[in-house]
């Protein structure tokens, strides 16, 4: 853990240079350039608005709110693992030929989808006001959970990579593993539709808490109780802990496979 | 004179890959091997090699393909960490093993050279200051802010090889990168591995160019089917690869008979 940020801050610059070239890729050649980053989550709400707000209706107030409180921080997550899973075996070529610190790779994809899910609550807290839903004072709070799913994604990461130098099949069922996720936590719905006697199973998903503080924050305009703020990063904290150490244990191996 | 200090020292080094006949690369095959255990064979790319490089020393390595040479750059490097032995590397280096390794396409010149700068350890400011000089070794002009997709591979490696050598190392590896390009940049090269000696720096250099290994190094090792067999003056090594090369012709003309 104090290897991590120790790392993490010896690289920052090669780190940053590298999440910014992903950007920059990412967008080049587009007409709209980096405005993408901003205009895709906003037409994807403003479609989820229409199609949720408008055609199917819920019991739930907002129900757009209440989607994308957490669709937003799920969409960063199941993003960042498609770019991360990729992100040793993809620079495999360069690592056979240079020494550099492979954990700056899974780092800067994180990272770079970091600045996308910032930029993306612009349009959100945008969206907000245009369908007159409160803005609560709550937002404040949202570091709080930020951190802790970026903690997670982050450790999820180093495991994914990892796993994908050996077996390539990692990478294929990481998509599949990412939808089947997508379903079994309370995105499109909530814990309190589950009959009771199956909701220990949901809450066996440490995404489940992760996600929690967000939805609190922005849908209901509450704080979560300390109990679940600790819960939040403190998954995060574990998933970093374990990903990376079998990341730095497997490290030095990875150039026979890539 | 103060004694020269130990730049690189190899000690009974040996790396050894795994060669496997068909690795399983995918799930499915590794459950379809579980069984039938893989074949393999390991093959010693290094056998118990040793030797030390002086600061201000250049030294040539040579042999055949696959004699080791590269391998031996690439320990250096931090690549490949060996199977056994002790490797000691004393001050910076830089890697002029693949020159552009770390380019991407899409972006400039100029975002490369950012990029590759701290690829190679540098910080941003060091990148930052060595820009201009960068830009006029590499002789790219108003280039300098197209995407380097788009450059002649003249172009590409002159800016490479200027990345590479802007780092200002302690230990400069280079490995064949010389037998690229046109004259005048083969001159320019020469140049700056000439100014880095006179600066008594560490270069070690890999070629099959018997020409400019006589006419740089102060030493040479020859290496053959991994183990170093030569250590010692250039031209006394040189001569003794060259009855080594006569012999492989020889036994291969008695094949064909």
């Amino acid at each position: 853990m104090i290897e991590f940020a120790r790392d993490t801050y010896r690289y920052r610059e090669l780190i940053w240079a590298l999440a910014l070239k992903e950007l920059r890729v990412r967008y080049k050649r587009s007409l709209l350039g980096f405005f993408w980053a901003l205009l895709n989550p906003a037409l994807l709400m403003i479609v989820l608005t229409l199609v949720f707000g408008t055609i199917m209706r819920f019991s739930i107030d907002h129900y757009a709110v209440f989607l994308l409180s957490m669709l937003l921080p799920w969409t960063f997550f199941s993003q960042a693992m498609s770019y991360s899973v990729d992100s040793v075996v993809g620079n495999g070529p360069l690592l056979k030929k240079i020494y550099v610190a492979k954990l700056v790779f899974p780092v800067a994809a994180i990272v770079s989808n970091v600045v996308n899910f910032l930029l993306s609550l612009i349009p959100l807290a945008l969206l907000i006001v245009l369908l007159r839903f409160p803005l609560h004072w709550t937002w404040v709070y949202l570091p709080v959970p930020m951190l802790g799913l970026f903690l997670f994604t982050q450790g999820a990461a180093f495991f994914f990579a990892t796993a994908n130098v050996f077996y390539r099949d990692v990478s294929h069922i990481v998509q599949i593993l990412l939808s089947a996720w997508f379903y079994f936590s309370p995105i499109i719905y909530s814990l309190d539709f589950i009959p009771e006697k199956y909701r220990w199973l949901f809450r066996l998903n440490p995404m489940l808490y992760v996600l929690n503080g967000f939805r609190l924050s922005i849908y209901y305009g509450q704080l979560p109780s300390l109990y679940s703020a600790a819960l939040s990063l403190g998954c995060g904290i574990a998933a970093l802990m374990i990903g990376f150490s079998i990341f730095r244990h497997y490290q030095n191996r990875f150039i026979y496979y890539i | 004179m103060r004694e020269a200090a130990v730049r690189v020292t190899f000690d009974n080094v040996v790396q050894r890959f795994r060669i496997i006949q068909e690795r399983p690369d995918t799930l499915r095959e590794a459950f379809a091997k579980f069984r039938r255990r893989t074949s393999y064979h390991d093959f010693e790319a290094l056998k118990h090699v040793s030797f030390q490089v002086a600061e201000g020393e250049m030294v040539g390595i040579i042999g055949r393909n696959g004699s080791g040479k590269s391998t031996i750059l690439k320990i250096i490097a931090g690549v490949y960490i060996p199977t056994s032995g002790e490797v000691a590397v004393n001050g910076s280096i830089a890697p002029l093993i693949e020159l552009g390794a770390g380019f991407h396409h899409e972006l400039t010149g100029r975002e490369n050279i950012l990029l590759n700068g701290l690829l190679l350890g540098l910080s941003k400011r060091d990148v930052m200051k060595r820009e201009s000089q960068i830009i006029e070794f590499a002789e790219l002009g108003e280039f300098i802010d197209v995407p380097v997709k788009q450059y002649s591979s003249g172009m590409y490696m002159r800016l490479a090889f200027a990345i590479a050598t802007e780092v200002n190392p302690d230990i400069l590896l280079i490995d064949e990168i010389l037998a690229v390009g046109d004259g005048e940049f083969r001159r320019k090269c020469f140049e700056r591995i000439e100014q880095f000696r006179t600066l008594g720096k560490t270069i070690l250099f890999v070629s099959h160019d018997l020409g400019s290994v006589r006419q740089f190094c102060d030493r040479v090792l020859l290496l053959h089917g991994g183990e170093l067999i030569e250590d010692g003056s250039t031209d006394f090594v040189i001569s003794r690869y060259e009855s080594l090369l006569s012999q492989h012709v020889d036994s291969l003309r008695t094949q064909a008979w």
